[in-house]
């Protein structure tokens, strides 16, 4: 069990570094398609390439950070019965989800998204766009993606019945939603800058 | 055994989501395995061919190279940057300020600031907590009843819901397959009605309950001349010449709509900021003021919400941008803005960007779910048992809308709206077009009824984001210095009812009155010769997101 453990913190922490990383594309995303608008109207020229990046970037974004919200448990649920169940079953809720539905749709998703990519890399396909980007490597992003899921979803079922067997704490202990932690986040960060600026409390 | 297994598929797909949703594993991936494995077993049966899911890439490509899903985390991050600029900190207390001594004024004051920053972005979350923090500790401190006043605020915040620029109504286009710029238009109307019916109801509850929505006291308001009086002559007079300084600019331009109040709101702001910035130097170099600090208040504080709503909106209308890259222009000028008031750190983008990743990750994944799960269910028909279903309904259009808007309404006591938007409306879509029914038209309808779901109690997320602001304790407040009742989540839950009752409303009356949003197909029949002059001015404008082919 202890390795098991060891390999949920590695698993863990390589998709929380992706996470992190890839959540900037959002920042160049944003950058890329305000650009675009203003280049076109004031240079009177539009690249495909630039219009199908601020797509690509938010795929990255979307697929890739995927891992890491599982990891936060911020995936949405419905939680009115949830909340009312007591703990130990909402953990076999998930450990029975995560086996039996979670798992087996990454592995289809790996299996059927490798060929998908591969199809693609061998004959090099390029855009639909004149002067577009060549497709293959937004298309590599499909079974990364679900590879990473896949691992996180081996890492989540481990830390839930570590947490069943007493062997560790629950990390979302006392988070009812995971909006609320976001919501504290947000006024911790208010209040902060209220204090940098010395302005109004 | 496999007969009734055959024939009923689509019914027990259906069913087995329900349950599993119900017990709370997370609705992206409980599509996709139901999906999956009613398609597994759809292979068994005879009914799909073995490769049936080698499909599934090729749908989830299909989401990557959509572009008008990129508006979700574009005006995401926008809303977060824009709650740490401290714009609508500065719009409250301004607004606030002027509104202030009228009864109910703080609650009017949280309306329009709630409707103006609807029109920036279409974030809720956003509004919420700022009005939350900013305008509840006033209304507490000079006696507003507390359901009045937790129900004001969190029913402002979930109009950035319904009037555009907002997610619901761009995730709702995309699903129903019409432009964004339509349901934009369409949404305009009844956005503005309803906030409106909001400050109808302050108006009412001043009228019979007086002492629920009292005004500020008199010393309590700011920004007053030397000789103790508000000076809201000038800021009346430099409203009207602003106004139609801006209507005169438009008058020519064959502008409708919103494009034309959107662009006419815009040059009266450019208009009367330059007045301010003028009479702002004469004070510093003359001493001679021709406007009252408090009209040079407010026009400061206007001027950069309508400039982000001309960044999201106006570039639309004027055809420099698309939907989706507003949004990236609004985020941009959240950036600007933040900087230019020294509030971005580096710290704070970060957690913006981190934010955004993840709810664009939850929301995405939720389609990629709902997408799984209708490779199956559109395989075994199940479209069609819906729409016939629902076709079949008495009543014809009517009660066809009855029906969809009471099933939503409840539906939204337990889901969320991206759930219902990606699941429910795809199948209502298609039923409401055999009956002949406006899809901007039900889109507008669906997403006031929507709006609910972030009101309902207990688990609407307005409700929410205004409990984790409001005092739950008695405090003493910092400027009177008297012990202050907090505010309990009863008096929350309570205080959004009468809200959920307006909302329910105004789906009538929109149901009843299609002018509200049909007016949207005015412009498109009129404006045909306007099209020409402005491609004219812009070659360049093109109003689907330009491809090369």
């Amino acid at each position: 069990m202890q390795a098991l453990l060891a390999l949920s913190r590695v698993i863990d922490a390589i998709n929380t570094r992706i996470g992190k990383w890839f959540a900037w594309a959002i920042f160049a995303a944003t950058l890329v398609s305000a650009g675009n608008a203003v280049v076109r109207k004031l240079l009177d020229m539009s690249s495909n390439s630039w219009l199908e990046l601020q797509w690509i970037l938010f795929s990255a974004v979307f697929l890739l950070c995927s891992p890491w919200t599982l990891l936060n448990n911020e995936h949405i649920r419905i939680d009115i019965i949830n909340n009312m169940l007591p703990k130990p079953v909402r953990n076999w809720i998930d450990i029975l989800g995560h086996t039996f539905f979670l798992l087996p749709f990454t592995i289809v998703m790996i299996i059927t998204g490798w060929p998908f990519f591969l199809a693609s890399f061998r004959i090099d396909e390029q855009s639909s766009n004149a002067g577009g980007l060549p497709q293959w490597p937004t298309k590599f992003l499909v079974p990364v993606a679900f590879l990473l899921l896949f691992l996180q979803a081996i890492s989540e079922v481990i830390k839930r019945v570590a947490i069943l067997r007493g062997m560790i704490a629950d990390p979302h202990e006392g988070v009812h939603h995971p909006a609320e932690a976001e919501v504290e986040e947000l006024i911790h960060a208010i209040e902060s800058v209220d204090k940098r600026v010395g302005g109004k409390s | 055994m496999t007969a009734f297994l055959i024939h009923n598929m689509a019914p027990l797909m259906f069913a087995s989501l329900i349950v599993v949703l119900l017990i709370g594993y997370p609705a992206a991936f409980s599509l996709a395995a139901i999906g999956l494995i009613y398609g597994l077993l759809g292979i068994e049966l005879g009914l799909f061919r073995p490769d049936f899911l080698q499909a599934l890439p090729e749908r989830i490509y299909g989401i990557m190279s959509n572009d008008t899903l990129l508006a979700i985390p574009f005006f995401t991050f926008m809303g977060l940057i824009l709650e740490r600029s401290g714009m609508a900190e500065d719009l409250l207390d301004t607004i606030g300020q002027l509104f202030g001594t009228i009864r109910g004024g703080l609650a009017y004051a949280v309306i329009f600031v709630g409707a103006l920053l609807a029109a920036t972005t279409g974030v809720v979350a956003a509004s919420v907590i700022s009005m939350g923090l900013i305008s509840l500790p006033i209304m507490l401190r000079y006696g507003y009843d507390r359901r009045v006043a937790s129900g004001v605020i969190a029913a402002s915040g979930t109009l950035a819901q319904i009037i555009p620029p907002s997610l619901v109504l761009i995730v709702m286009a995309d699903q129903l397959g019409r432009s964004v710029g339509d349901m934009y238009e369409g949404a305009f109307v009844p956005g503005i009605t309803l906030a409106a019916l909001y400050a109808v109801y302050v108006f009412l509850m001043t009228i019979m309950f007086p002492k629920s929505a009292p005004g500020l006291p008199v010393e309590a308001v700011g920004f007053r001349e030397d000789d103790g009086s508000r000076g809201l002559g000038t800021l009346a007079i430099l409203a009207v010449v602003s106004g139609v300084f801006g209507w005169f600019m438009m008058r020519n331009s064959g502008t409708h709509g919103a494009d034309f109040v959107v662009l006419t709101m815009f040059n009266a702001i450019v208009f009367a900021f330059v007045v301010a910035v003028v009479n702002w130097a004469c004070d510093r170099l003359f001493k001679f003021r021709f406007l009252s600090r408090l009209a040079q208040q407010v026009t400061f504080a206007m001027v950069p919400p309508l400039f982000l709503i001309f960044l999201v909106l106006g570039t639309i209308f004027i055809g420099l941008a698309t939907p989706t890259e507003g949004g990236a222009m609004g985020a941009t000028g959240a950036l600007i803005l933040a900087i230019m008031k020294r509030r971005l750190s580096w710290d704070l983008v970060r957690q913006a960007t981190e934010s955004t990743a993840k709810l664009s990750a939850f929301v995405v994944f939720i389609l990629v779910g709902a997408r799984t799960f209708s490779l199956t269910f559109y395989g075994v028909d199940g479209h069609r048992w819906v729409e016939d279903l629902l076709v079949s309904l008495p009543g014809g259009q009517i009660g066809f809308l009855a029906f969809v808007n009471v099933f939503v309404f409840f539906l939204a006591f337990f889901l969320d709206f991206f759930e219902i938007a990606f699941i429910i409306i795809p199948l209502l879509g298609p039923a409401a077009e055999r009956l002949g029914i406006d899809l901007i038209w039900f889109g507008v309808i669906l997403g006031v009824n929507m709006q609910t779901s972030f009101m309902h109690p207990p688990f609407g997320f307005a409700l929410f984001y205004l409990r984790s602001v409001a005092p739950k304790e008695s405090f003493i407040d910092r400027v009177s210095g008297k012990r202050t009742d907090g505010v309990t989540t009863g008096q929350i839950y309570w205080g959004a009812i009468p809200f959920v009752i307006i909302q329910c409303i105004m789906v009538g009356l929109v149901i009843a009155f299609p002018a509200m949003v049909m007016h949207y197909k005015r412009g498109l029949s009129t404006v045909d010769p306007n099209k020409v002059d402005i491609k004219i001015e812009l070659p360049t404008f093109d109003p689907e997101p330009p491809k090369i082919q």
